[in-house]
């Protein structure tokens, strides 16, 4: 017997006499949420990748009356195939929150004072100016985001870059994927993962790198999960620090000491050797051997400096690196049995089964995180388990555009969309599709990010811009750089939809489109490029970042180089920006073409998609009439690297004795200045918390729900502890997720990067407890 | 009716066990304070086995027709431990050889006619610590709502009302999930299979991860509202 809704009502109102016992009955009641008066009830549903992740969900944006009113998953996008995760479904909820900023604002005898946008940015464009001249063009920069859309910082690098000669760009996924791009040049030459999420679907196995994909990309996860259901050969692998949904949902929850992931990789690829494991046709065809320099460092101090001095090596020299990993050795390193360790070797050496290796922040948060996502690659490379379906080493995004816009468009101080700013021939064709001189392209990279607001401290940077990102909760070591930005001469401009710390601390705010309130790109983590049209009106003067950009370009005199009309300034821009990637190892869609389809994925060549790079019956710019062709690097020979294990630049002492892990949880994204005004969202995780191990909170004598005092070399913090939470982290580290901005957790953490990706590891330095 | 052989037998015990794990909050005193987190959260294995054990034709199949009018006929307020509607045989000791049998896996019961709830908390085995049994009456029927006139002493004890179904926060999107996760951490055992509640069953609990979708909301009083400080 099936009760359809009405039945049910009937039938609840005959047993109604059942209610006097303290009215128990469960109403039924769909009318919960706020209704539109006089709504005509016709939804018209319009395509969008979604606002959050780095997987790039297909949605579908419900609209009536215009205003966007629900959400559903686009069952013709391959992404997620009709599912999304509750961030998604609740998404357009965030465009509504009411204290969305609609108008622009300016710091005035130091209050915040509303103003029409225009002499908002008119004061923008002047103060820019001013900073300039007197201070020289590289006291200006630009922060923007891997939540940018691609128009947004294709035109920041042509006016920062092209016009105004400062190679200050920088963006947040220089926090968040900046080593997965180091990893991947030096790998493979060339960025961004050679498989897609189809690897999903004929993986056996499934190893996750420190990445809870449960609750960071759980469309993806529970892609997974649905494949382990329906085939029988399907195993889940979690290699992390901290016990997560991930790994309860694991077949086999592996934990390892922070850092030592380095260690384990090794030992991986010993195994693999000593086992006689090596696919040597693949490496005798397709692999190179090489090691750098060692003892690298961890950019704590203003001004540091790396230069990478690779060194070609043999299989032999590679073997006898090795050595010092054995499973054994690393056991005592890593707190991982050696037999785990082998277990794991064995998996990646079993030529029957497709293994696909997972990771995200936890690999590229990381002070050695070139090293560690190259080590991943090499154990892959080694059994040639690479660039087939299923067999696939993943780099995840953590942003929705962390690759279009700022690894494809290359909005870091060194890139270029096509290349480097140091290489000639990139600056050229740069100079003559942005029509400048190319004089205008300094050859020099400045300040990554890190360097960049300790520049704006020190008082090298006097003015900077910052879009779609709120730096002032997500900075490492954040006390420093709030006080930075604070001082008296430093000129602060924030793009943003909702107020923040970073507007807080901001002298002109620009109230920004958010999202389907402009037209733009996203480019999500298996290279595909994702179209959406302008669905609602941004509300008030709020502009998309675009067009802020090229408002004040052109107060700036380039008229000519932002002369688009503000009808198909989009169409103009991407067809521009698209001449910087022509050819079959980068070629993009065309505008129609994305417009039309749920996302297309690049190399876009003679109207067909590239699934899998480097594999000749899938990729056609593979030219060397081998099975795999690593065109990325001029030998055509992607390369194994040599990479000790090196500690973190901080581990716990007998003073600092806990590790402190910071991240997310499913129902905030980032800092949570749009989740946090999802009502379902807010409810579900209100506040930030710190995880402890059980036992680490029986020795502190603290309760689930009471406060701990969590202090750094840096600063101090207290917040209400949780022991029995989704996640459990190993005895002797806390974890804390960052979105709360009433609990500013980076005012604890470190700021050391990665040398050679400059990535700051968010993911360890030391701490002490107390019990308050 | 006596049960006639141990099987059958097992499935008279408790079959309100598996109904607890629908309740909707805890007792009085558990809410979404600011200052507190969700708890049992920790329990998400319970899903992913259960997800991965239960046979598709069982997450697929329609409910019986069991409501949830029978369900909180047989509660006290929501969230507490469900009385069981079923004759049992008074040597029955309540303990899970009897009990699981059929609330572990759930089933059809020819006795009853009905599909067995399955319990979400099957580790706990000592059924009657928690759930009441009938011995005095020699029926099949759910049995009434004690009244105050079968009382020893009448009292006055009132309770909240349950949550709402449908709060849905937009037209289409996922609903939260509106009871605390303690002992009920396993959704598949109570929203999916015949022995679901007909209003609550899902039709989609093969997509892995339940709460990817739905978020843990424990709400009888209206939501709150973010706001900086």
């Amino acid at each position: 017997m099936k009760l359809d809704r009405r039945q049910f009502i009937k039938q609840a109102a005959i047993s109604s006499a059942f209610a006097t016992a303290g009215a128990l009955f469960p109403g039924v009641s769909f009318g919960e949420w706020n209704s539109l008066a006089n709504n005509s009830g016709v939804i018209s549903w319009q395509k969008t990748p979604c606002r959050f992740c780095g997987t790039g969900c297909g949605v579908l944006v419900g609209v009536t009356d215009g205003r966007a009113v629900a959400v559903k998953g686009d069952p013709s996008c391959s992404v997620n195939k009709g599912l999304c995760c509750m961030k998604g479904y609740h998404s357009v909820q965030a465009l509504y929150g009411e204290d969305r900023l609609t108008t622009a604002k300016v710091r005035k005898n130091g209050k915040m004072v509303e103003v029409p946008i225009k002499e908002a940015l008119d004061l923008v464009a002047s103060k820019l100016q001013e900073t300039r001249e007197k201070q020289g063009k590289d006291a200006i920069a630009m922060y923007g985001s891997g939540q940018w859309t691609i128009p947004d910082g294709y035109v920041a690098s042509k006016l920062f870059k092209g016009c105004l000669s400062t190679n200050n760009v920088e963006a947040n996924a220089r926090l968040c994927m900046s080593s997965a791009v180091t990893g991947f040049i030096s790998s493979f030459g060339i960025d961004e993962p050679m498989g897609c999420y189809e690897d999903i679907d004929h993986a056996n196995v499934f190893i996750t790198w420190g990445n809870n994909m449960a609750e960071m990309h759980p469309v993806l996860f529970s892609r997974m999960l649905a494949n382990r259901k329906q085939r029988t050969n399907v195993k889940i692998i979690d290699f992390a620090t901290r016990h997560t949904r991930t790994s309860l949902a694991a077949d086999r929850s592996i934990l390892f000491h922070p850092q030592t992931d380095l260690a384990v990789a090794n030992a991986i690829c010993y195994e693999i050797i000593n086992n006689g494991w090596v696919n040597w046709n693949f490496v005798n065809e397709h692999v190179s051997f090489k090691k750098g320099k060692t003892n690298i460092g961890y950019g704590t101090e203003d001004h540091f400096s790396f230069t990478e001095k690779e060194e070609s090596i043999n299989f032999d020299a590679f073997k006898e690196f090795l050595e010092d990993y054995t499973p054994e050795k690393v056991e005592k390193v890593s707190g991982v049995p050696a037999k785990d360790i082998k277990y794991l070797a064995a998996l990646y050496g079993d030529p029957e089964i497709k293994v696909t290796s997972f990771w995200c922040m936890g690999m590229n948060q990381h002070t050695r995180g070139t090293w560690i996502n190259n080590l991943v690659y090499n154990i892959h490379l080694l059994v040639g388990k690479i660039s087939t379906p299923g067999n696939s080493p993943f780099s995840l995004t953590g942003q929705p555009s962390a690759c279009g816009t700022v690894r494809e468009v290359g909005t870091l101080t060194h890139r270029l969309p096509h290349g480097v700013v140091m290489n000639d021939k990139h600056r050229q064709m740069a100079a003559e599709i942005w029509d400048v001189p190319v004089t205008n392209i300094d050859p020099k990279p400045t300040d990554h990010t890190v360097a960049m607001f300790r520049s704006l401290d020190r008082g090298d940077i006097k003015f900077m811009w910052i879009q779609v990102t709120n730096p002032m909760v997500t900075m490492p070591n954040l006390k420093r750089y709030r006080d930075g930005a604070l001082k008296d001469d430093r000129f602060l401009v924030v793009s943003d939809v909702y107020p923040t710390p970073t507007t807080d601390v901001a002298d002109v705010i620009l109230p920004a489109a958010m999202w389907i309130e402009q037209e733009g790109m996203y480019g999500n983590s298996e290279r595909r490029t994702q179209h959406f049209e302008q669905i609602v009106d941004p509300p008030g003067e709020a502009m998309s970042d675009t067009w802020q950009i090229i408002e004040v370009a052109r107060r700036l005199g380039f008229e000519k180089q932002f002369s688009w009309s503000k009808d198909n300034y989009i169409e103009k821009i991407w067809e521009e920006y698209r001449r910087f990637h022509a050819g079959p190892k980068h070629e993009m869609a065309p505008y129609k073409v994305l417009q039309k389809r749920s996302g297309v994925q690049w190399p876009f060549v003679n109207g067909k998609e590239t699934r899998w790079r480097f594999n000749p019956k899938y990729d056609p710019a593979c030219t060397n009439g081998k099975d795999f062709d690593f065109y990325g690097k001029k030998d055509h020979r992607a390369c194994i690297w040599a990479r000790p294990y090196e500690p973190a630049a901080e581990s716990p002492d007998k003073e600092y004795n806990f590790w402190l892990n910071t991240g997310r949880v499913i129902e905030h994204w980032h800092t949570g200045s749009m989740t946090r005004r999802v009502p379902v969202l807010h409810n579900a995780v209100p506040s930030a918390y710190v995880e402890l191990h059980p036992e680490d909170a029986a020795e502190l004598g603290v309760l689930d729900g009471e406060k701990v005092k969590i202090i750094s070399r840096r600063g101090e913090i207290i917040m209400p502890a949780q022991v029995k939470g989704r996640g459990v982290p190993a005895r002797g580290m806390v974890f804390v997720p960052f979105f709360d901005e009433s609990y500013l957790i980076n005012e604890v953490t470190l700021d050391a990067y990665c040398p050679i990706s400059k990535q700051p590891d968010y993911k360890k330095c030391a701490v002490k407890l107390e019990k308050v | 009716m006596k049960p006639h052989n141990p099987q059958s037998r097992r499935a008279w015990c408790a079959a309100a066990l598996g109904v607890a794990g629908f309740c909707v909050l805890a007792g009085p005193g558990f809410s979404a304070d600011a200052e507190t987190v969700p708890s049992f959260d920790n329990q998400a294995q319970k899903i992913f086995s259960a997800l991965q054990d239960t046979p598709n034709a069982n997450l697929q199949a329609g409910s019986w027709g069991r409501n949830l009018n029978e369900y909180y006929k047989l509660r006290q307020y929501p969230g507490s431990p469900p009385r069981i509607p079923h004759n049992v045989d008074p040597a029955f000791n309540g303990d899970e050889t009897n009990c699981l049998s059929c609330h572990e896996q759930g089933g059809y019961s020819p006795e009853h006619q009905k599909f067995a709830p399955v319990t979400p908390h099957p580790e706990n085995t000592l059924c009657y610590q928690c759930h009441t049994k009938e011995t005095t009456q020699e029926t099949t029927q759910v049995t009434p709502q004690v009244t105050a006139k079968e009382s020893f002493v009448a009292n006055d004890w009132k309770s909240i009302e349950p949550p709402k179904l449908g709060r849905s926060a937009l037209g289409g999107s996922p609903p939260p999930v509106p009871h605390t996760l303690q002992m009920r951490e396993n959704c598949v055992a109570c929203h999916t299979g015949p022995g679901a509640v007909v209003e609550i069953r899902v039709s989609h609990a093969e997509r892995g991860d339940c709460r990817q979708c739905h978020a843990t909301v424990i709400q009888t009083a209206p939501l709150k509202t973010f706001s900086r400080e």
